[in-house]
């Protein structure tokens, strides 16, 4: 990264034209102070020309601050009561929790010296905490605050705590013990393997400050919106509701005090405004839409980076048979061939502009348990559609539709009004299915009746809509056919007894080797039984302004906590 | 008689109030479906955790239930919390009041300061071609959405000024991130929203404004006071003016609500952190409790603006008697 000198004396007179302009604009739009900021400028160019520059722009510097630009609000800052990416996001700066991702998902050790201890029946987990952690008000952080955080989703005693981490907590820690300040033990009830990338990660709450309330107050505590003490690389400062959070470095962090004065979280109203200010320099740092992309090219002070994300999109089949749909799609020559006449190349290119990849299997390709060639793979293939469905008995009627014992291959897809991307996969869906004579109608609903369909009307033909895979491979809650219940995301009542066994099985121990093969056998059935084909993989995509640096932003670095916030810092020192 | 006609009006104001909220939380309730605010549409939660969330957050039980309950905490000043975050809605409200009345306060002061000369002139040199310019401009003003203008206006003065290295204005928020909130700097975020709003109040206005001072210029008394000899510019903004601003009572009477909710498109599209753009926000999530405070909020000040607008009619029409 180093420049020589010249190079460098040009770009800080850029910058000072830059930030002529932008700053106190209408201060300095009277001819006398602009001639003097110019002078004033000029000599900082000169200086800087003469080489008496300090630090080369590989080496970091304390002091400055960043804008991070996103368009929702936070909710809460209680990391056991947060649900929302935002807020995940915002609480990962101000609470370190015993565990975090790197960048593709594997763990590291936060606030813990060291992944856990595993005992050999799989049953407990031995967590040491590093030594001399302090709160930003100087207590120290034990064992106690750790306890205090997981009870609150999972000891009885505060089941007034409107946690959505109880069910999962609740039903398999049996209890924690802390022997001594730094050490915690968790008991499981069963051995569950998603356990720690999913749960080893909440900000960890200070017992000193919350321990006094009863469950109902800290529903609504000051502390879920302004909280008083933090452990993380940020203190909080201030939330202007519905504009920005601002955060303070907190000197007294365990990995040393981060080089920013300030990292602000600032709320705009869409993507096409976060570009914009990415553009304008007023925020530093944000998240780019696939269909803003090309709007930052020849933007030379923003750099991009992209990245596979496991969120994904999907349709479902109807798979009950006493649904109008459903006796269609019980076969699954059909829903394969279906399969096959969609170019999905062609939807990525044509709606996410190719910031997107074609699934190839269930398991997203940053997962450790991917598979990339599963049993079936579904290439673009009309004819082989065509010939699936003739051999099915499904035959063009008169009207170019093809039908089989009086039943007519058509249904309503429906997807949620107002996702253009979602919209725009409909339509292709639409026309790809037609060309082989089978008639589906688009149909568009708002979110919350969407949601409806999926978890509890389900009178559904088929729908399309987008989830995001955790770290784990596990993906019982969409496949496992107890999530068929009412409330489940099994809404398409999909029940496969070999898919159940091998879910179940893999979750039940913690050999990753086994896991993996028995995810692999998993994708290879997925693959043959589409009952809810996954279209594509989106990817994800940052804009950074080349005056910050440290950011490493991956597929599990993205909306949650990031394990290198306290390492970011601005080449120019404000 | 103007105590007795004000108590009257309050009486008959509890009545909307009550019928504005209810509709409100009828028309959330019946399109809310399964979704339950504060929670994302997110597979890694259990049905279970799913369901106890709505239990917790009163949404098991039939609408009116709920609906009882909040008036009952209304009547005891108390409007409860946000279903989406937790804080008060009173502080959710508090928050962002200031913001909205600095922006629409500043628009509906510049809206009057150009609608009365662009209607007077309008007025005095009607079918002149200065009159058929100003009226082509009024009719865009209603005729070009304001989220579209908001748009360009961020197209050309934020990115592509900055983009040829000339001064700008940013283009969302009431204040910058970092070190900002001083005076000059929220006038620099103000520039763009209020043109956007206040435009739409000249163009209103300023129409009004000139009927109105042609009925009154065309009136017995005004060729009385030019009969007297009278001169022009005293007839005009004496007798004229003062009279044809009546019906502007009225107008910017009604916009006392628009004051906390007029700027709702303005506010979304600068990312301008005021009660409109909470509303908005909050009635997509399906936040309950602050869309039914903002609602009764705002219900409270168009009952308010009318009656401070019929009272002002009043005082300032001998003709009109309160019974």
């Amino acid at each position: 990264m180093s420049r020589d000198d010249d190079a460098k004396g040009f770009e800080q007179f850029e910058r000072f034209l830059e930030e002529w302009s932008r700053r106190d604009f209408l201060k300095r739009t009277g001819g006398a102070a602009a001639y003097l900021t110019f002078l004033a400028g000029g000599l900082e160019f000169l200086e800087a020309c003469a080489g008496g520059g300090g630090t080369t722009s590989g080496t970091a510097k304390k002091g400055g601050h960043v804008v991070e630009g996103n368009f929702s609000d936070i909710r809460t800052l209680n990391s056991m009561l947060s649900s929302d990416t935002a807020s995940n996001q915002v609480i990962g700066l101000m609470f370190d929790g015993l565990l975090n991702y790197k960048k593709d998902g594997s763990l590291i050790p936060q606030l813990a010296s060291d992944l856990p201890k595993t005992s050999s029946d799989g049953l407990t987990y031995t967590f040491k905490l590093r030594s001399g952690i302090k709160w930003s008000d100087g207590q120290p952080l034990t064992s106690d605050d750790v306890k205090f955080t997981y009870a609150l989703a999972q000891d009885p005693a505060y089941k007034e705590v409107s946690s959505p981490r109880r069910g999962d907590l609740s039903k398999y820690i049996k209890s924690i013990d802390t022997p001594d300040a730094q050490t915690v033990v968790f008991t499981m009830t069963q051995v569950f393997a998603p356990f720690l990338s999913a749960h080893g990660r909440y900000g960890i709450l200070p017992k000193h400050v919350l321990g006094t309330l009863d469950a109902k107050a800290i529903n609504t505590a000051d502390f879920n919106t302004a909280p008083s003490v933090c452990n993380g690389a940020f203190k909080f400062v201030k939330w202007d509701k519905g504009a920005q959070v601002t955060m303070a470095r907190n000197d007294s962090y365990w990995q040393g005090a981060p080089y920013l004065d300030q990292w602000i979280y600032k709320v705009l109203p869409d993507s096409v405004a976060v570009t914009n200010q990415l553009k304008t320099g007023e925020i530093d740092i944000g998240p780019i839409d696939p269909g803003q992309y090309d709007a930052l090219n020849g933007v030379n002070t923003i750099t991009r980076s992209e990245f596979p994300v496991p969120i994904f999109t999907f349709y479902a089949y109807q798979l009950d048979p006493n649904k109008p749909a459903g006796p269609l799609f019980q076969d699954k020559t059909v829903r394969q061939a279906l399969l096959y006449a969609l170019n999905r190349q062609q939807v990525v290119t044509a709606v996410f502009f190719g910031h997107a990849s074609v699934a190839n299997s269930v398991e997203p390709p940053t997962s450790w348990a991917y598979k990339d060639k599963p049993q079936v793979i579904y290439d673009f293939n009309k004819s082989k559609a065509e010939s699936m469905l003739d051999a099915a008995g499904w035959a063009k009627g008169s009207d170019g539709i093809r039908a089989k014992g009086g039943m007519k291959l058509k249904f309503n897809m429906i997807t949620n009004a107002g996702n253009k991307q979602r919209e725009s996969m409909l339509e292709v869906m639409q026309q790809s299915w037609k060309d082989i004579g089978v008639d589906a109608t688009p149909s568009l609903i708002q979110f919350p009746q969407l949601v409806s369909q999926i978890v509890s009307i389900r009178t559904f033909d088929m729908f399309l809509v987008g989830f995001n895979f955790a770290e784990d491979p596990d993906q019982s809650q969409l496949w496992h056919s107890r999530n068929t219940a009412a409330g489940g995301f099994n809404g398409f009542d999909f029940k496969n007894d070999q898919v159940d066994q091998v879910l179940d099985q893999a979750v039940g121990t913690l050999d990753r080797s086994k896991r993996k093969d028995l995810y692999g056998q998993f994708q290879d059935l997925m693959s043959d039984l589409v009952p809810a084909p996954i279209l594509l993989f989106n990817h994800g995509i940052w804009g950074v302004s080349n005056r910050v640096q440290g950011t490493d932003f991956g597929p599990f670095n993205q909306f949650e906590p990031r394990p290198w916030n306290h390492n970011v810092w601005v080449t120019d020192g404000k | 008689m103007l105590a007795k006609y004000v108590a009257r009006r309050i009486l008959a104001s509890i009545v909307v109030v009550l019928g504005v909220t209810l509709i409100t939380l009828i028309l959330m309730d019946r399109t809310r479906g399964a979704y339950v605010p504060g929670i994302d549409f997110n597979p890694s939660l259990r049905p279970e955790d799913v369901a106890r969330l709505r239990a917790d957050l009163g949404l098991d039980r039939p609408f009116y239930v709920w609906y009882l309950s909040w008036i009952w905490g209304v009547l005891h000043g108390d409007f409860g919390h946000s279903m989406i975050d937790g804080s008060t809605v009173t502080s959710h409200i508090l928050d962002r009041l200031p913001n909205t009345l600095e922006l629409t306060v500043t628009a509906i002061l510049i809206g009057m300061v150009f609608a009365i000369p662009v209607g007077v002139i309008g007025a005095l040199r009607r079918g002149s071609k200065t009159d058929h310019a100003l009226t082509v401009v009024s009719v865009a003003g209603f005729a070009v959405p304001q989220f579209w203008m908001g748009l360009m206006l961020i197209l050309i003065f934020s990115v592509t000024l900055e983009q040829h290295g000339l001064p700008w204005l940013p283009s969302s928020g009431a204040f910058s991130p970092f070190n900002g909130g001083d005076i000059l700097d929220r006038l620099q975020h103000l520039i763009l929203p209020a043109t956007v709003l206040s435009f739409f109040y000249v163009s209103t206005w300023s129409r009004f404004i000139r009927s109105s001072m042609l009925e009154v210029l065309s009136q017995d008394y005004i060729r009385t006071a030019r009969a007297k000899g009278m001169s022009e510019r005293r007839v005009v903004y004496l007798h004229g003016l003062r009279n044809a601003l009546i019906p502007l009572i009225t107008l910017v009477g009604l916009e006392l609500p628009g004051l906390v909710s007029g700027g709702l498109v303005v506010e979304v599209v600068f990312g301008w952190p005021g009660i409109g753009k909470l509303a908005f926000e909050r009635a997509i999530q399906y936040d309950y409790s602050t869309v039914m405070g903002v609602t009764f909020f705002a219900a409270l000040l168009v009952i308010a603006g009318n009656l401070i607008a019929d009272v002002l009619y009043g005082v300032l029409d001998p003709r009109i008697r309160f019974g």
